[in-house]
């Protein structure tokens, strides 16, 4: 495989910078907080810099892997410190170099207003954590070395892990522990299978390398079964789900924003840079399975998700249906659906993050996030109300939205190879649009709740910081609503590289135009 | 018995290589020394005289043998009853690192008026003589305790004969028996503990003396190579003499290393002993026991590999999944670290089974890499104290984060260590035994990196906990005060974090040196 | 069969005709987006922007006529949407003479009315609000228009749900507004569930879906795979025009502010689905019995609609539920297939302007009498507002089908083609079409009666006035429509969309038209069975009626109950939906969940019991470890000798 190498090392230093500025916010004196805000915003801007250069340096028709630089880091196990990103993890490394300055804007006074959060927690900490995890989360997609996958893929729970259990909200403790609990039960056995796979594979972590390895059948299936466990659990998918729920309820809205929009991407992620490359045959024999889960997913989490009474766990339902459908398009194996998939991970993110974060200002308004305690707050708080309308209706993908085109793209994908599969998921847009409805329906319309009236912070809608957090993601949502191409462009040739080493292509139509049945 | 017909058979004064056993030499003379110190120095310059005495005992063993391993020699000496190769040479380096940094410890006065020891050890608990002594100053005879046991443990992992191996088993493990009895604070628990630990290690003293007479009576020597050279030469009916032996022995050897089921004492122990014995313990015992198994397994019997893999295998599963569970419910932190550390002697048995080069190198590395993190973490634990000395109940513990950030984030630090989390030394070892088991292939290897697998997940609980209590939960007005430590335990504190991170950082030169150590001589 | 249209290459407006949905989209834009600071001038920038993009369809349109015949077509793509693999969908225009007719329709008839609503929401705080809102409607219902794709078709056909389901529960603090505004989309969702996996067939089965390639390529698939895409088209379709078995979000959707019922509930966006048909001939025309069940769903819905007309007193859901039937001759129309297309695309054309009317003259007399909805406390109101009577009254008769109005030359031929139709299907659809004009009649002259004539019945403190100029003036205008549309739209439009769109008449697939009932004979019958209701509601309700519902035979109770169309609806997805979402809720915390805590409390438990063999003797220690060493031994001689 040719690897184009960058002068530049731009992945090493996205990676470093915000590890960096994680080091000066922590080290900062605990008084000086709204330095530590400036100081962290500051690296994420630069990191968001970098990434911007990176972006455009990378070629989209150029080689699978770019932006290549390496390493040597323990040499006698041939492991190495190698990045370089195709179409897939440079989008998602793009998701995470927008959305840390929106966090970092949204948390200005988080901290202090978030329900639940003790005001004696350390505000400078909260906002390394932030920066240490966006290292973390821009290593685990930029790394091309199997080893320092897993490394970054382990270490990126720590920071996480403070983030629900320091300054989450009520049952953080409970939320924390099982969310770093069940995401090392993945990690400890895709430990097993990464070492499996080097012992098998001729000592050598180096992803392109490892590619090129054919490892047995029953390999393969046990290696399989390793990673996509791991992956399962973190993206997570029916039945590894239960974590998701306590965790986003718990955590704060900035940190659940990140959590569900971005970190949990890496599991997705993971199916399709290790799963489907390195274990070709195996990623074809446990798809019925994959597509089975997925499939249940996004029917059971969108019927949970009408039932909950708490917007935050609310949420966090909606997105395990959203991560059924990119499982479905991950492993239909057709290009619309893996586009689809991928492009979906990207506008969920926006989406979902997008939610959290409005959600957040309600509930740090009205001190509570139940439902039953809003209603009618859209008299109150109009701008507010519309925001979240809006990010509802980019979750249940409405065209002129950017979710409408992955959704779109991920049934029309499957539909070609699985018919029943993409019928029974389209369904899911009908639950989708119940679930958003009712919660728009229960918390900004219908006849003013009472006890609004008493709660000061209500009568205060979208502040211009507010504002100037959630524009960007508005912006975005509309722009890939209508132009998604710049997007596409640099995923398609990813998506189609990997389905070849699956070994799929996409099915003719059923009845082609003459011409096109000739050639 | 046996002693007698060794002595027989060599009457002549066998050559020494003063070089080779110079370490050794170096740490039971300063021994010596210390005790003459403690007879003579009056009591108020004692303290230091027997520290610098020490440490400087340690650093000039530490230097000859750097200079011995930087020689490249391998030597087989007094007689052929030590055997200095690799292994044994980085074994002693390691014993001595850790030894320094378990010294500082055990100097350490500024948390408790007269540090941690009493003076003696068998007045009855309670009497006036002992009121006396908890509350007097000064008492030094730790010092030359530590010397002894280290250089029996560097004996006793270079020994190339089953008789040397006993009587430095023996020169390790009675000085430990006495050290624990000397805590100054809960000094009858601290009692139990020493003659528990006597008694059994008595018990397992037998063992290894049975299993010694077994093997001599099959193989006519007691000299490892002999053994094997025996086994291997002949197809001799007594088999049941050898294997008897060699299970006698191992149960011996599984009785140091704290393996299922012979790990019963280890929390009772671990509780009742001064906390910086249980450091020594928990880091040199370890290295120590782990490496006389190493040579039993690699040197006399490693022809009958497949006969021992069932077994050891199996224990090391239980090992490995008991102490994990048993983790679980602890209240006591001590204790809590006395069963992890069960649970980590089983991760160890798994590279030591992988009966390869890859074995013995990750062997080596995850004794080295542990002991650092687990003198840290007792290290901690000496710093949280209330007016009764160490708060070791995990309700104490609560809180512990706001109260002083440092010490609790570092704490959690080394228990995310322990948990195996990358960017720590624990990571690296794990997946050293892990991929040296798998490299292997063999059945049992890959069922002993599932157990490990397991056994991981439900040890990452126990660790957690402690975490959450420290963080997650708001102080009891009853949490203790985290005393400022002093110079020796920050250095030594600073030692095993450092240590701890750098292993898992930048693992590289370590895996060099265990890469190029990993040799046994025959 | 499908005989594909040159398209001629764009000049002057036309090469710049995305500016027609694009200025109504800039203006809502701006509207939303300026938030308060837009609010004194909002309103008149609304309306501006749609009169300005009514201007450039105008022109567009006469350009689009001056082309020769055979190339009365434009293809006008902008933009490479979606593209990935074989899937390549383009953000295109189609402006053919059919989407000429529609862009006319909404953006005319969408000007009056936001013209009228400057008056009719003059007082509300949220009023730029509404005219964003009203100007989203009318770009995405252009692009569902222009669009020259189905993905865009369903773009735009998502966008005027969204903007549907903003205006109906526009008041939102009403509970009642917010439900039906949910009920809305949600059924329409449903619909187009449907329609999306339809455009999922095209591409799968001929991987395309712009409308000349799946066109082109209908004639390669069997008749099974049209049929199941042909029902899927129509369901979508019934979702968006309210057809059964989804009609019931339709009256509810009244809950929105008048203009919006007029605009979007009667004039255009119901509409969408007979345009979706229309527009999807070429392939209804390969399978006559999928024509055969949209003819049926549309003469079923257009019944159903009369009835329960006749028995609601609410002056808007009246309108709701003829608009509902009236969509039914549409649905029949295109059912019928071939020349009756043009047929129901005409009498659309013909409905959009006297169903405006007819729901702005309502909206006028709500305005006057402080928003009374009750015909029952209406009566002799033509003294006191003639304009919205005279209006009111045009709608009235052309909605009847009375000559010389709209609805007689929309109307009639419908139920002639009906008649046309060989085989028992004439016969019923016909008797069908027939007696829903009766019915029609029936109803619309019971609400005009108790409406404007016969005694007062209003409750207290009700002091009629009619409306201001903003809102009489669109109120003419539509009544000269409806008066005029009658001569403009039979003959022209019809050759003009024959040829160029459908191209085929009148049951052509069968060859002769079936000779059941000569035409002059069902055009008088119509006109004097349309008459002797008219009389009849006459008689019976101008003396007013009894001011409360009174007890009624087992069928108008139904009606009352909307044929109990919302309670199958409850019963059957509702209430299950709802014990199926608990049920779930508590299989997830106690199983799932329960599971994994369970095997922590295992873990826990276990460790708890093995805790207790620490006993802490020395002899028990003493005892395990010669256990254990016996069993070494034992395993060590087994191993070897065994």
């Amino acid at each position: 495989m040719t690897i184009s190498n960058t002068g530049f090392p731009y992945l090493l230093l996205m990676t470093v910078l915000p590890l960096a500025g994680a080091l000066v916010v922590g080290l900062l004196p605990r008084g000086q907080v709204t330095l530590a805000k400036r100081v962290a915003l500051l690296f994420s801007l630069a990191t968001f810099g970098l990434f911007v250069a990176a972006w455009i340096a990378y070629k989209p028709n150029g080689a699978r892997l770019q932006l290549h630089e390496s390493y040597a880091w323990i040499p006698l196990w041939n492991v190495r410190f190698t990045f370089a990103v195709d179409g897939i993890a440079l989008v998602m490394v793009a998701l995470i170099a927008i959305f840390l300055p929106l966090v970092i804007l949204y948390s200005w006074n988080e901290t202090q207003t978030e329900t639940g959060v003790p005001a004696k927690r350390s505000a400078n900490i909260y906002f390394a954590l932030l920066l240490f995890l966006e290292s973390m989360m821009i290593g685990v997609f930029a790394a091309a070395d199997v080893f320092l996958f897993y490394v970054f893929f382990e270490v990126m729970l720590v920071p996480m892990y403070f983030l629900i259990g320091s300054y989450g909200g009520a049952r953080r403790q409970y939320a924390a522990v099982k969310f770093f609990l069940y995401s090392l039960v993945g990690g400890l056995f895709m430990l097993a299978a990464v070492i499996g796979m080097w012992v098998l594979g001729g000592h050598t972590f180096d992803w392109a390398t490892l590619t090129s390895v054919d490892f047995s059948t029953t390999a393969q299936r046990w290696l399989f079964l390793g990673f996509f466990i791991a992956f399962a659990i973190k993206a997570p998918f029916f039945p590894f789900h239960t974590w998701l729920p306590d965790a986003g309820g718990a955590a704060p809205a900035g940190a659940a924003a990140l959590l569900v929009g971005v970190l949990d991407k890496v599991g997705t992620f993971g199916i399709l840079r290790y799963c489907l490359p390195l274990f070709p045959e195996a990623s074809r024999y446990f798809a019925p399975l994959a597509l089975a889960l997925a499939l249940v997913g996004i029917i059971y989490a969108a019927l949970l998700a009408v039932g909950q009474n708490d917007l935050k766990r609310l949420v966090a339902y909606t997105s395990i249906a959203h991560f059924g459908f990119i499982g479905i398009g991950i492993f239909a194996f057709t290009t619309q659906a893996g586009s689809g998939a991928v492009l979906y991970m990207f506008n969920h993110g926006l989406a979902t993050g997008l939610l959290f974060l409005v959600i957040g200002m309600l509930v740090a308004r009205r001190g509570s996030a139940m439902v039953g305690d809003f209603g009618g707050a859209g008299r109150y708080v109009p701008v507010i109300a519309g925001v979240l309308f809006f990010a509802g209706l980019a979750s249940l993908a409405l065209p002129g939205t950017a979710p409408f085109v992955s959704e779109f793209l991920v049934l029309i994908g499957t539909f070609t190879v699985n018919k029943t599969v993409a019928i029974v998921a389209t369904s899911g847009i009908i639950l989708a649009a119940a679930y958003v409805l009712w919660m728009v329906q229960r918390t900004v319309q219908g006849t003013t709740n009472p006890e609004l009236a008493e709660i000061r912070p209500m009568r205060k809608d979208l502040s211009l910081r507010e504002g100037l957090v959630v524009a960007p993601l508005i912006l975005l949502l509309l722009f890939f609503g209508f132009y998604p191409k710049p997007l596409l462009d640099v995923i398609n040739p990813a998506v189609a590289a990997t389905l070849q080493d699956v070994g799929k292509t996409d099915p003719p139509p059923a009845a082609p135009a003459p011409q096109e049945a000739t050639k | 018995m046996n002693n007698s017909v060794v002595l027989a058979a060599n009457l002549s004064l066998p050559n020494l290589d003063y070089k080779a056993l110079a370490p050794m030499l170096i740490l039971f003379g300063a021994a010596s020394i210390g005790v003459l110190v403690e007879a003579f120095v009056p009591r108020r310059g004692r303290h230091s005289v027997q520290f610098g005495l020490s440490l400087l005992a340690l650093l000039g063993a530490l230097v000859t043998v750097i200079l011995m391993a930087r020689s490249g020699r391998v030597v087989t000496t007094a007689g052929v009853a030590v055997s200095i190769d690799h292994v044994a040479l980085f074994l002693q380096g390691t014993l001595i690192a850790l030894g320094i940094v378990v010294l500082l410890l055990i100097a350490e006065r500024a948390l408790e008026t007269g540090g941690p020891f009493v003076a003696q050890a068998a007045i009855t608990v309670g009497s006036e003589a002992d009121r006396r002594q908890a509350t007097a100053t000064g008492s030094t005879e730790a010092f030359p305790l530590t010397l002894f046991a280290l250089a029996g443990m560097m004996l006793f992992v270079s020994a190339n004969d089953l008789l040397t191996m006993f009587v430095a088993l023996e020169v390790f493990s009675l000085p430990l028996y006495l050290l624990c009895a000397l805590a100054r604070r809960r000094r009858l628990v601290s009692q139990e503990a020493a003659l528990k630990y006597f008694l059994l290690g008595a018990f397992a003293s037998a063992f290894f003396i049975f299993g010694m007479a077994l093997l001599y009576g099959f193989s006519g020597s007691v000299r490892l190579g002999d053994i094997h050279r025996t086994a291997v030469a002949a197809n001799t009916p007594s088999t049941a003499l050898l294997f008897t032996g060699v299970a006698m022995l191992a149960v011996a050897l599984l009785f140091k290393i704290a393996a299922v089921p012979f790990h019963v004492w280890t929390p009772d122990v671990y509780q009742g002993a001064p906390t910086p014995v249980t450091a020594l313990m928990a880091a040199c015992t370890k290295v120590a026991a782990f490496g006389g198994l190493l040579r039993v397994l690699y040197v006399a019997v490693d022809w009958v590999q497949w006969d021992i893999e069932p077994i050891l295998g199996t224990i090391a599963i239980l090992t490995m999944l008991v102490g994990a569970i048993l983790a679980v419910t602890q209240t006591d932190i001590k204790r809590l670290l006395a069963y992890s550390s069960i649970a980590n002697a089983g991760y160890v048995l798994v590279g030591a089974l992988s009966f390869d080069r890859e074995g013995v190198r990750s062997t080596l590395f995850y004794l080295a890499a542990y002991g650092f993190t687990v003198i840290a973490a007792f290290a901690v634990i000496t710093l949280v104290r209330d007016e009764d000395g160490e708060a070791t109940h995990l309700s104490r513990w609560a809180g512990l984060g706001r109260r002083s950030p440092l010490v609790a984030g570092i704490f959690t630090f080394l228990m995310l260590a322990f948990a195996g989390i990358p960017l720590t030394s624990g990571f690296i070892s794990k997946f050293a035994v892990f991929s040296a088991a798998l490299g292997n292939r063999g059945p049992w290897q890959i069922a002993l990196v599932i157990a490990g697998v397991l056994s991981s997940i439900v040890l990452v609980f126990p660790y957690l906990r402690v975490v959450v209590l420290m963080y997650l939960s708001e102080p009891a007005e009853n949490t203790p005060t985290v005393m400022v430590p002093g110079a020796f335990t920050s250095a030594a504190l600073m030692v095993g974090v450092l240590a701890t991170l750098v292993l898992g950082v930048f693992p590289q030169p370590v895996l060099n040196l265990v890469d190029t150590a990993a040799l046994f001589q025959r | 069969m499908y005989s594909a249209i040159a398209t001629s290459h764009a000049t002057g407006v036309l090469s710049v005709f995305w500016l027609v949905p694009v200025i109504p989209l800039a203006s809502a834009g701006i509207l939303l987006g300026l938030n308060r600071w837009a609010d004194k001038w909002g309103h008149v920038l609304g309306v501006l922007s749609v009169g300005a993009s009514f201007v450039l369809g105008l022109i567009g349109f006469i350009q689009l006529a001056g082309l020769p015949e055979n190339a009365r077509a434009i293809q006008l793509s902008l933009f490479d949407f979606i593209a990935v693999g074989r899937l390549n969908v383009d953000f295109g225009l189609f402006f053919d003479p059919l989407a000429g007719v529609f862009v006319l329709l909404i953006t005319g008839v969408g000007f009056l009315i936001h013209l009228y609503a400057t008056g009719y929401m003059a007082h509300d705080e949220r009023r730029r609000t509404f005219f964003g809102y009203f100007n989203l409607f009318v770009a995405a219902m252009l692009l569902l228009v222009l669009g020259n794709n189905y993905v865009l078709l369903y773009f735009g056909w998502e966008g005027v749900g969204l903007a549907s389901y903003l205006l109906i529960s526009f008041w939102y603090t009403r509970p009642s507004a917010a439900t039906a505004g949910k009920k809305a989309f949600l059924m329409n969702r449903v619909g187009d569930a449907a329609f999306v996996i339809a455009i999922f067939m095209m591409f799968a089965y001929l991987g395309t879906v712009n409308f000349t390639d799946v066109f082109a390529g209908v004639g390669r698939l069997s008749s099974g795979v049209t049929l199941a895409m042909c029902l899927l088209l129509l369901l979508g379709a019934c979702g968006k025009s309210g057809q059964f078995p989804l009609q019931a979000w339709l009256p509810d959707a009244m809950e929105g502010p008048t203009p919006v019922s007029a605009l979007i509930h009667a004039a255009t966006m119901v509409t969408g689905g007979v345009y979706l048909i229309a527009r999807s001939n070429p392939i209804f025309n390969t399978n006559t019995t999928a024509e055969a069940i949209v003819a049926g769903v549309g003469a079923l819905t257009l019944l159903i609609g009369c009835i329960v007309g006749c028995a609601k007193d609410d002056i808007k859901r009246v309108l709701a539920w003829s608009t509902v039937s009236q969509i039914g001759y549409m649905f029949l129309g295109v059912g019928l297939g071939g020349a009756a297309y043009a047929l129901a695309i005409i009498h659309l054309l013909a409905h959009g302007f006297f169903k405006a009317g007819l729901f702005l003259g309502a909206g006028s007399v709500m305005h006057g009498m402080h928003d009374q909805v009750d015909i029952r406390r209406f009566g002799g109101l033509w003294k006191y507002m003639r304009i919205t009577w005279a209006t009111f009254a045009v709608g009235w008769l052309a909605i009847l089908g009375m000559f010389p109005f709209s609805g007689f030359f929309s109307k009639d031929p419908i139920i002639e083609a009906a008649f046309d139709r060989p085989g028992w299907q004439g016969w019923a659809l016909g008797i069908i079409a027939f007696a829903g004009a009766a019915l029609t009649a029936f109803y619309m002259t019971r609400l005009f009666i108790l409406t404007f004539h016969g005694p007062k019945r209003w409750t207290e403190g009700q002091h009629p006035h009619e409306s201001p100029p903003s809102m009489t003036i669109p109120l003419i205008l539509l009544a000269v429509g409806s008066l005029g549309a009658g001569y403009l739209i039979k003959t022209p439009v019809k050759d003009w969309l024959d040829p160029t769109v459908f191209g085929l008449p009148a049951n052509a697939e069968f060859g002769e038209p079936g000779v059941h009932v000569g035409h002059a004979l069902v055009m008088w019958g119509t006109l004097g069975i349309v008459v002797l209701s008219a009389l009849l509601a006459y008689g019976l309700f101008r003396r007013g009626t009894a001011l409360t519902e009174q007890p009624a035979g087992p069928i108008v109770v139904a009606a009352r109950k909307n044929l109990y169309g919302d309670a199958v609806n409850e019963v059957v997805f509702e209430k299950p939906g709802k014990y199926l979402t608990r049920a779930l809720v508590y299989f997830d915390n106690k199983g799932i969940d329960g599971l994994v805590n369970g095997l922590a409390a295992l873990v826990g438990g276990g460790s708890g019991r093995l805790r207790r063999l620490q006993t802490g003797f020395v002899r028990s220690y003493a005892l395990s470890m010669l256990g254990g060493a016996v069993l070494v031994a034992l395993a060590f001689l087994v191993v070897r000798i065994g």
